[in-house]
């Protein structure tokens, strides 16, 4: 009766032996580190975005073996930064994907314009930044202001952030975001309390260049710590929003 | 001989016997397997092939839904609940659809559908022999629709996609002849529309096999070419994404100079149908509001209408699907459990008539004095809506299967003495304050004492219930598709058999007057085009009892666009549209859908309705990136010559 579990335990030894014996694939993880920011060439600040897809993100083209590889991605931080500790030493490609006008440039043909895509060999650590010229610049004008009432009032101000007549769309959309993290933008903010207003044909424009304030709605804001960010966009590109920091307010 | 040689012998002979047959027989076909001549000899075998070439059709049907795909039973995120048409408990966000895991996955299932096309093309003239010339041309006629409609089902959601238009072999074409990139969108919508033509070109009149819009004939063809070549056209006007690729190729996009060939040719095709379809009005007259309610409600299941175009049909217990269980109003509810699926929004109710509005469009619930307008019955809101409203939303209050729907928030206990105030200051989007409310966590409901001593619960038999979304979330309940005459018991998922229809008569003249109009906006000459779509919109307007559009100069895009949506609202069109005119990403901008309380109140004795944003708080934005959707990662990583769509 005791045979059975011999053989069983003898093969299991046996398939456990095979599976650990060889090293072959064991290749080590990728370690390489790219790092980098997007600053706008305008100001030197780097240019605020949003997390997750709809931000700005880091193409690669890893050229070593393939002249035409198929792209890799990674997202940027929302302060305009990105790094990436997980990529294989090799040639790449290097260009950023956002609220800015396109590093690619290319005419209603498919003709490339301009390219200015950089190319890095990539070893251990390399750091690529890009000066960029964005769609809008958002900038606070003072602090955010608690009105009687317990809504909050801001001030900002929106410039074009280039001259180019192509990305000069216009403005469709001022949104102030409310949060209670700050990682406040287009998809994630608190419904009840963010102001967010749209315009349609030109009527956005004339707001360009003013001191704009914004009210928060839906009544009083709850005493806790409350994040506050305004989005602007033209419809361009992805129709991305441009941002100023997230600033924070608490009881 | 003796016995040793005998057995050698007889051994030698047998081995030879059985070495001999061996050589012959074994090279047979397995016969397990069904082959060519077995299909295409008979036309049994041709029924069959036709069985899988439309069982496999990519339309959007009763067994769709974004989250889970094509042909797939489970319909609880329904697409009206993406669309802002309604809100469905089991959708909570704008989304884009959802290519794959559950059921089909509409890359590579679009392929294989592609595949049996060309297969079937190929080797039809091969048994040409079997049947008559009508009968062959007809058959590729129908192949030819096929692959016309999946190209159709993958090019508006992707772009351009690879055109494979013979049958790729392994062995015989190495792994980089078959990685075939893609091409551009221009390329596949013409695609699209000569596979259009020659079906139109070959198909007869009459489907000879089944003639009853199952199959396709001359006009389906047509009118499915209609909506194709519409598309094309607002894509090459609207759209403002691209893509090339290293070739200069357009992946996405069609350039603006080429919108007006395909608006032309839309309207053509969709011309074709003249006289040979119509309007259903079976039940119809022009002064009886009630009779141009039941005929539209009829026009959904009566199989004589000559509106119905393309359709499919289910067969219990082959082919089912489950749309009343999901969708039947709370207190009708199957025994298997679901209903109220799919809550038409407020903004959906007030793009009809008939119903009071104030001055920016939205309705008219409170008087002069801000105080909330009473009545005695909630459907009195709903007097003199437009019978195609009825016939589409079921209204508080509203009858079906011989109850009354009964739709209701909650018991207002408050004061009414000089008119009753709004329960919340306007565009909040709090929570109602609980202070003069009694309202239901549940369907187990405690009544409540009316001032009368009489009794009532609190919320209505389809809810609005605060802890159990299974109810009236946005205070209607959907009423097209929905069969009068399922009994609750059989209202179960996999048990229902109700024809959908994919294309009918309604859209093939929407489709003209908006391909009219978009010419006559374009200055194109050839036709008094703007005089055409303003006819058609109004055969539609008439049948639906809603007021003529006075005169042609009075019409806009938005007059068409209008009609359509609500002409077609819950076929699952309104999606497509939507994303074809480039203005979802407008209208779902951080969007929460408006919905319509009705309250009792209890010492008046009367109703009044609240018009406020979905209590849930669900926000829709819809991402500019997925007009173009993302191509699945897998078909990239075996096919790395596909470029992914801008941004994914």
């Amino acid at each position: 009766m005791r045979k059975p579990v011999y053989y069983t335990a003898l093969g299991a030894l046996f398939l456990l032996s095979a599976s650990c014996s060889r090293n072959i694939d064991n290749y080590a993880a990728p370690s390489a580190a790219l790092q980098g920011s997007v600053f706008d060439v305008g100001t030197d600040s780097t240019v605020q975005t949003e997390i997750g897809g709809g931000g700005t993100r880091v193409k690669l083209l890893e050229t070593s073996y393939d002249s035409t590889p198929t792209p890799q991605y990674f997202q940027s931080m929302q302060d305009g930064t990105f790094h990436s500790d997980k990529l294989f030493a090799a040639t790449y490609n290097v260009s950023v994907e956002g609220p800015f006008v396109p590093l690619v440039l290319t005419d209603s043909s498919g003709t490339v314009l301009s390219d200015s895509s950089k190319t890095v060999t990539l070893k251990s650590t390399a750091t690529v930044n890009f000066w960029v010229q964005p769609y809008l610049r958002v900038q606070w004008v003072g602090k955010p202001l608690v009105n009687a009432d317990s809504t909050v009032t801001v001030q900002v101000i929106i410039t074009r952030g280039t001259d180019n007549p192509g990305y000069q769309g216009n403005l469709t959309n001022i949104n102030l975001y409310v949060s209670n993290t700050r990682y406040a933008g287009n998809n994630n903010y608190d419904p009840r309390y963010s102001k967010l207003t749209s315009y349609s044909g030109t009527d956005g424009n004339s707001l360009l260049g003013q001191t704009i304030s914004l009210t928060t709605t839906g009544g009083g804001l709850p005493p806790q710590d409350v994040y506050f960010r305004v989005g602007a966009r033209i419809a361009a590109g992805l129709n991305q929003y441009n941002y100023n920091q997230p600033m924070r307010i608490g009881p | 001989m003796d016995r040793i040689n005998f057995i050698k012998t007889a051994g030698t002979l047998s081995v030879g016997l059985v070495w001999l047959s061996a050589c012959r027989k074994l090279s047979i076909p397995p016969e397990n397997i069904v082959q060519d001549p077995d299909v295409f000899s008979t036309s049994e075998g041709i029924q069959a092939y036709m069985a899988r070439l439309y069982s496999e059709l990519p339309i959007e049907d009763f067994r769709y839904s974004p989250a889970r795909g094509l042909n797939f039973f489970w319909i609880i995120s329904p697409t009206p609940a993406i669309t802002g048409e309604a809100l469905s408990r089991d959708q909570t966000s704008a989304m884009q659809e959802n290519f794959g895991g559950w059921n089909w996955k509409i890359w590579s299932g679009c392929y294989t559908v592609i595949r049996d096309c060309n297969y079937f093309m190929e080797t039809l003239p091969t048994y040409a022999k079997n049947f008559s010339d009508t009968q062959v041309t007809g058959w590729l006629g129908e192949a030819y629709f096929v692959r016309a409609m999946t190209y159709l089902a993958l090019v508006k959601r992707f772009g351009g996609v690879p055109i494979v238009n013979k049958v790729l072999s392994y062995s015989a074409q190495t792994i980089d002849q078959l990685k075939i990139p893609r091409s551009s969108e221009k390329a596949v919508w013409d695609q699209v529309g000569s596979d259009f033509d020659f079906a139109i070109k070959n198909l007869p009149a009459e489907n000879a096999d089944a003639n009853d819009g199952t199959r396709a004939n001359k006009y389906v063809a047509a009118a499915f070419k209609s909506r194709a070549m519409l598309y094309a056209g607002s894509i090459a006007k609207y759209n403002k994404a691209t893509l090339f690729d290293g070739q200069k190729n357009q992946l996405c996009g069609i350039a603006a100079s080429e919108a007006n060939t395909y608006f032309k040719a839309g309207y053509d095709a969709a011309k074709m149908l003249d006289g040979v379809y119509s309007l259903y009005v079976t039940s119809w007259s022009a002064t009886d509001k009630n009779a141009q309610y039941q005929n539209f409600v009829n026009l959904f299941s009566d199989a004589a209408s000559k509106e119905n175009v393309f359709v499919r049909e289910y067969e219990y217990p082959n082919s089912v699907h489950g749309y009343d269980a999901y969708n039947v109003p709370r207190q009708l509810i199957g025994p298997n459990g679901y209903s109220a699926e799919v809550n038409p929004t407020l903004d959906f109710v007030e793009m009809f008539d008939g119903i009071p509005k104030n001055a920016d469009g939205t309705l008219q619930n409170l008087d002069a004095a801000g105080h909330y307008i009473l009545y005695d019955n909630t459907m009195d809101l709903f007097a003199n809506a437009e019978p195609r409203l009825r016939a589409t939303v079921i209204f508080p209050g509203d009858e079906f299967k011989g109850q009354h729907i009964e739709i209701r928030r909650g018991i207002y206990t408050g004061p009414v003495t000089g008119g009753i105030n709004r329960l919340l200051p306007p565009g909040s989007k709090s929570q109602y304050p609980l202070a003069n409310l009694v309202v239901s966590a549940t369907a187990a409901q405690t009544p409540y004492k009316l001032p009368d001593g009489s009794l009532m619960n609190p919320a209505g038999l389809s809810g609005v219930f605060t802890g159990d979304q299974t109810c009236a979330i946005s205070g209607f309940s959907v009423r097209k598709w929905l069969d009068p005459n399922l009994p609750v018991s059989q209202t179960k998922e996999n048990n229902e058999t109700q024809t959908w229809i994919e294309m009918r008569y309604a859209e093939v003249l929407l489709n003209r007057a908006e391909a009219a109009f978009e010419l006559y906006s374009a200055g194109q000459g050839g036709a008094d085009y703007l005089q055409d779509a303003f006819d058609h919109i109004n055969q539609i307007r008439s049948r639906a009892g809603q007021a003529l559009v006075p005169s042609p100069a009075s019409m806009t895009i938005d007059t068409i666009r209008t009609e359509r949506r609500k002409e077609l609202a819950f076929e699952n069109k309104t999606w497509w549209d939507l994303r074809r005119w480039r203005i979802i990403d407008k209208e779902q901008n951080g969007t929460i859908y408006r919905i319509l309380m009705p309250f009792y109140a209890a010492k008046a004795g009367k109703y009044f309705f609240d018009a406020r944003t979905d209590e849930r708080n669900h926000v829709y934005t819809f991402d500019p990136r997925w007009y173009y959707e993302q191509i699945p990662q897998d078909t990239i990583a075996k096919n790395t010559n596909i470029i992914q769509n801008p941004g994914f």
